[in-house]
């Protein structure tokens, strides 16, 4: 593994010598921090609205949902950038011959890609944490339900990656890799309401379970109400696990196409 | 050291490589010659392990591209036309990484890198972005990262082109001065190129091998030269003269504005001298005199031409 190894380092410097990160990076926290305040002013007035015992049923944990939510799916927009050059900006400069006749395993190259990207945005991602800090300063918020829902960010994350990962190996143009990982990604969100629409009914199989249980909407969604489930965790691993599969099928594919 | 037996390579319907076999013993510099799109560049890959053969065998230091390509991946450096450099780093953190990624052992690493920068005189780049650097420098990192983890074999795939006058020299050199120490292949489509530093030549055409010689034979090919000498005068009795000399076979005068005698002999150097001695009593005023090397351009011109002609 001293190959991944090599390669991680390789692309963390990359990501740091070029702006792209920072400015992902900028724009993730600058859309999370509107949200956020969007948040702490719902939770205001829902404050305000018990104090005159009009409560309207909204609880904190609902609101973390909201947030929560918010942000798997900011993250749709924004790993496209960071995955897009992976494998398509080697195959277009041509240093997808040094990494190929290295002795470097394939498996080696796909997961040091992986892990870059990954520590990258579990590193953004643990930006979005200064918000937790905030809600415990001025607040009282159950540590159980972050907790998990940072477990389900975690595994999200792995998923789109992964996703990315495969969809830039098979190209050497970064914005068509960026286009369709984040086309993607919008169709797996959407599958859910999708699925849970009326005509789901083709053939004579209902679809909707089906198309429910394809989106990560859905799994991620028990995440951000503090349940985790062992299903869920399986959807988010063999998701990740079959994505980085086919990236090592494709990446292997030079050598016997 | 690299044995090749017919290797086919299939793109799609078009043959790029077609029952090619030749082998490389330890220690030989291959010039490996072909017109753009000969197929030299397939041949290499193939023998790299970047891509598979669509039949045939190769073995490197006598393990199977196919089979074991990561043994053979330890054993070679290879420069691709395109050197494989990351314009965001240093020459520097480019050369660490590669060193990391060909397995070095941590403590060797900063050892070969300085020599390898040394070799490629590359020393007063060492801290400059690979992005800001010229051709030529990043030719020259190429071939550093080919170079770094001292491999048995050298695979360069037209490592000269797009350099300067200055710097194809030193390249050369630079390859000359592996000479019986690593085994390299070599290609090109420039002859002179392998007529300076290869031992032996293979020359593919449209995918076939149209030959393989050793330079040595080549350059004496029939075991005659030509001699080109410009006069002032031309008369009869200097082409008679030089007719006249044991060893000549054939003089020809051109005179169309400056008087030039082309002259076919046997290869000997002192037929040289005594062909300047004979201008000179002629009182014919010898401006210049020069050896035409032709035969390897010739040789070369004859088999791609002799080829198309039959088809």
């Amino acid at each position: 593994m001293n190959g991944a190894v090599a390669i991680v380092k390789k692309e963390l410097r990359s990501y740091f010598y070029s702006p792209v990160a920072y400015v992902i990076m900028g724009v993730f926290l600058f859309v999370m921090g509107v949200i956020f305040a969007k948040f702490v002013a719902i939770y205001e007035a829902y404050n305000r609205a018990r104090a005159f015992g009009q409560a309207q049923g909204i609880t904190l944990d609902k609101l973390a949902l909201y947030m929560y939510q918010n942000m798997a799916f900011i993250l749709c927009f924004v790993t496209p950038f960071l995955t897009m050059k992976l494998f398509a900006e080697e195959r277009r400069q041509q240093t997808f011959e040094l990494l190929l006749t290295a002795p470097l395993r394939g498996v080696e190259l796909v997961l040091g890609k992986f892990i870059s990207a990954y520590i990258l945005m579990v590193l953004m991602v643990g930006l979005s944490f200064i918000y937790v800090v905030f809600m415990i300063l001025w607040g009282n918020p159950e540590m159980g339900i972050i907790f998990s829902t940072y477990i389900g960010l975690l595994l999200a994350l792995a998923c789109y990656i992964s996703l990315g990962a495969l969809i830039s190996a098979m190209t050497s143009s970064q914005a068509i890799a960026a286009v369709w990982t984040f086309i993607v990604l919008l169709l797996l969100w959407l599958l859910q309401s999708l699925g849970q629409g009326v005509t789901t009914k083709w053939g004579f199989i209902d679809w909707g379970p089906t198309l429910v249980y394809i989106s990560p909407l859905g799994h991620f969604n028990s995440f951000a109400e503090g349940l985790i489930h062992i299903k869920d965790v399986i959807y988010f691993l063999t998701f990740t696990i079959f994505m980085l599969f086919l990236t090592h099928r494709v990446v292997e594919s030079n050598r016997w196409r | 050291m690299i044995e090749v037996r017919s290797l086919t390579k299939k793109y799609g319907e078009r043959l790029a490589v077609d029952d090619v076999s030749f082998a490389v013993q330890r220690g030989e510099i291959l010039g490996f010659l072909g017109q753009n799109g000969a197929g030299k560049t397939t041949t290499m890959k193939i023998l790299t392990c970047f891509m598979p053969a669509s039949s045939g065998t190769a073995t490197v230091a006598g393990f199977d591209v196919f089979e074991k390509p990561l043994e053979v991946k330890k054993r070679i450096g290879y420069l691709p036309e395109i050197p494989p450099v990351y314009p965001e780093l240093l020459v520097s953190e480019y050369l660490s990484f590669v060193a990391e990624l060909k397995r070095i052992p941590r403590s060797e690493r900063p050892r070969k890198i300085d020599r390898v920068l040394e070799r490629c005189n590359l020393g007063s780049v060492r801290k400059r972005l690979i992005g800001n650097l010229s051709k030529g420098y990043r030719q020259r990192v190429g071939l550093a990262q080919a170079l770094i983890h001292d491999p048995e074999v050298l695979i360069l795939d037209e490592p000269t082109i797009g350099l300067d006058p200055k710097q194809v020299t030193e390249i050369r050199s630079l390859i000359k001065s592996m000479r019986s120490e690593r085994t390299v292949i070599y290609s090109t489509h420039i002859l002179s190129e392998v007529a300076a530093t290869c031992d032996r030549i293979v020359i593919i055409d449209q995918g076939r091998i149209v030959a393989q010689e050793a330079i040595s034979a080549l350059s004496s090919a029939g075991g005659t030269t030509k001699t080109e000498i410009v006069v002032q005068r031309m008369s009869d009795q200097v082409l008679r003269a030089l007719r006249d000399i044991k060893g000549v076979s054939n003089v020809q005068p051109f005179s169309n504005g400056a008087h030039r005698i082309v002259v076919e002999s046997e290869a000997r150097e002192d037929l040289m001298a005594e062909m300047s001695q004979v201008v000179v009593n002629q009182k014919a005023g010898l401006i210049r005199m020069s050896p035409v090397q032709l035969a390897l351009e010739e040789y070369y011109l004859n088999l791609i031409g002799g080829r198309r002609d039959m088809q």
